[in-house]
């Protein structure tokens, strides 16, 4: 019995809102008005301040720290560093005079000279999937060194590399094993990632000193002493702080501080133009539904005092309208979409020339729509509530004969 | 539904259907008030009751207290027998029991007003069959049966907007009729019609109460062709102030 009235309630209030089609397209229309410029706002906002942040998280240069010029560095120093929670990754590097390495492939016949860079295990430039260097024989080539050489992970190579010792001209022989191939985009210059290990075995031996790992003989090594460091802060956030501390500590470094800082500032300012024109279009929004919904409950109150004198209860009456506003709400939801949607696909295919292929200006994620059709339906149901309450309260006769 | 009707036939003839004492609505309004008074009313089932009087006489606000879709302002007692239970009104609005008066209209009553009341969205069909379905009547032929004999049977899938306005009110009527109601109210149904069609609906309407054996309360400014159909007029006079501006009517019967 509850349940009956309760669905020919929905149904009645079906009936009417298609049979006065041409006003229920108004209020769908009116509402997709206000909605559908809001979503393309946010949409811009979020695609321009998101492609933005993207790039700068996505791009590891854009936290590296690098010291200026050569230091003295000791190993223990590096290893606090490498404890503190802003950064992310750290090796030592060696003098780069001494940090290159001859290398010659079965396939290729030119030798290269490559850049030797010190890695290890959660180095940003090597991403998920590829394998660090461990030990004195492991190597990681970047994308043009292994092209060169037309090497493949798994391949041998032939490293060599010359010292002047004891008045004689020394060469040895460094047998190596490619375990990865870091892809162009992490370093466009022909290199060789290789450990710390033997980045310091490869110094070692030009210096004279002996590396008893690799048989090579010479004098003792000393205490060590790094020239420099190969540093990423956890965040492009982190940047600023740790740049600030290593210029306090007299070590000067060179960092992107200044991209990541007018990315911020960027997305301060669209963030706070956003919001301000959001919240006029949501005061807009929220006033132009509620009216319009107010305004047809009370259009409808003569039928709905119709319902009551034939005996529908006053609680299914406020369902009236409330359906109602449900459609209209859907409906203009969806509509709004269909017009960001076709706004969108306009702005980025105009803005496609100035982009790389995954960048979009205007974009929305799924629960962006969501959250709009959640709001929109909130504050109709709200607005029908307030109003149906309304027309429920006047007594039937009051609405009878109102024309 | 017959059981209803056998039910109303056997309730003894001193049981009103409705039992009225000092029932009384006041209305003011920018330094006018008016007030109506019903120091007694009795009208038994199947009565035939017509209020006559000019518009603003308080015809409409005694049927829609009749209706429960008005709230008295004071009520000594307020009695309503329908379907083998007492319902006391009165109390009913004290204590706001909206739902238990929207259940006594869906059950008993049936309301044909002066202009509109159908939903201009639903087909005739479907306007004379609400009340039934509100109640989860089955359909057995009442609303064609119904439409037949108020000749709107061309115009059953028309809506009310396709129509004139004696058809409407014939569909208004068919309406109230079609739940089988114990008792129709119908608040002036023929003024907005012309006056030979306006005859002809009053005659057809009363002659389909009776034949249901359906109690009926008429209000209506003419009681010139309202004789001849053989209804109860209901005693009323309407006293204004010097000044004019306090009008009282009260009705007894």
């Amino acid at each position: 019995m509850l349940f009956r009235q309760w669905r020919q309630t929905l149904g009645l209030a079906t009936r009417d809102y298609f049979h006065e089609w041409q006003i229920s397209v108004c209020f769908v229309l009116a509402l997709a008005a206000v909605l559908g410029p809001m979503m393309v706002l946010f949409g811009l906002k979020f695609g321009i301040v998101g492609t933005m942040i993207d790039e700068l998280r996505e791009n590891p240069a854009k936290r590296e720290i690098r010291p200026v010029g050569s230091g003295h560095y000791d190993r223990a120093w590096i290893e606090a560093l490498a404890k503190r929670p802003d950064v992310a990754f750290v090796v030592p590097r060696v003098r780069s005079i001494a940090a290159t390495l001859e290398v010659g492939s079965d396939r290729a016949s030119r030798i290269l000279t490559l850049e030797v860079i010190p890695s290890a295990k959660g180095d940003p430039l090597l991403p998920p999937g590829t394998a660090a260097p461990r030990g004195l024989r492991e190597v990681v080539l970047s994308a043009s060194a292994a092209r060169k050489l037309q090497v493949a992970v798994g391949d041998g190579l032939e490293g060599s590399l010359v010292r002047r010792f004891q008045g004689r001209k020394e060469r040895v022989q460094l047998p190596l094993t490619v375990v990865g191939v870091a892809p162009a985009r992490s370093f466009g210059r022909d290199a060789l990632f290789a450990s710390v290990q033997l980045s310091e075995a490869l110094e070692d031996f030009r210096d004279g000193h002996a590396v008893p790992a690799l048989g090579w003989r010479g004098t003792p090594v000393g205490e060590r002493r790094y020239t420099g460091f190969r540093l990423y802060a956890r965040s492009i956030y982190d940047v600023a702080g740790l740049e600030a501390g290593f210029e306090k500590g007299g070590i000067e470094v060179r960092t992107q501080s200044a991209d990541i800082e007018t990315v911020q500032r960027m997305d301060r300012t669209l963030s706070a133009i956003y919001w301000s024109i959001a919240l006029i279009g949501l005061a807009g929004f929220s006033l132009s539904l509620g009216a319009s919904l107010w305004a047809n409950v009370d259009r409808k109150r003569r039928d709905l005092s119709v319902l009551r004198l034939v005996g529908f209860r006053t609680g299914d009456i406020v369902w009236f309208p409330l359906v109602q506003s449900l459609y209209t709400a859907v409906l203009g939801w969806a509509l709004a979409v269909a017009i960001y949607r076709a706004a969108a696909w306009g702005i980025n295919l105009m803005l496609a020339p100035q982009l790389d292929a995954a960048q979009e200006v205007c974009r929305l994620l799924p629960e962006h729509y969501l959250v709009a059709l959640g709001l929109t339906v909130g504050a109709s149901v709200l607005a029908a509530v307030l109003a149906g309450l309304r027309a429920a309260r006047v007594e039937p006769s009051e609405g009878l004969r109102e024309v | 539904m017959g059981k209803e009707r056998v039910q109303a036939e056997t309730v003894p003839a001193e049981r009103p259907i409705y039992e009225l004492k000092e029932v009384v609505k006041t209305r003011a309004s920018e330094g006018y008030s008016f007030r109506l008074r019903v120091p007694s009313l009795r009208i038994s089932p199947g009565e035939k009751i017509a209020l006559i009087g000019e518009s603003g006489c308080g015809k409409s606000t005694l049927l829609d207290m009749l209706a429960f879709v008005l709230q008295p302002t004071s009520s000594e007692h307020f009695e309503f027998n329908a379907g083998g239970g007492e319902h006391d009104i009165a109390r009913a609005w004290r204590r706001r029991r909206q739902n238990r008066l929207a259940a006594l209209r869906r059950r008993h009553l049936g309301y044909v007003m002066q202009t509109g009341g159908l939903l201009p969205y639903l087909t005739v069909r479907e306007n004379i069959n609400l009340s039934r379905r509100i109640l989860g009547m089955k359909d057995d032929g009442t609303v064609e049966a119904l439409a037949k004999e108020l000749g709107l049977h061309h115009h059953l899938e028309k809506r009310p907007a396709d129509l004139s306005t004696g058809e409407r009110q014939r569909v208004a009527i068919g309406r109230a009729l079609a739940h089988r109601p114990s008792i129709v109210i119908a608040d002036e149904p023929t003024a907005s019609v012309d006056p030979f069609a306006a005859e002809r609906i009053m005659a057809l309407f009363m002659e389909m109460v009776e034949e249901r054996n359906i109690t009926v309360i008429v209000a209506s400014h003419a009681w010139r062709h309202i004789k001849q159909l053989g209804l109860r007029r209901l005693a009323h006079h309407t006293r204004r102030s010097k000044d004019g501006q306090m009008a009282e009517t009260v009705v007894s019967g």
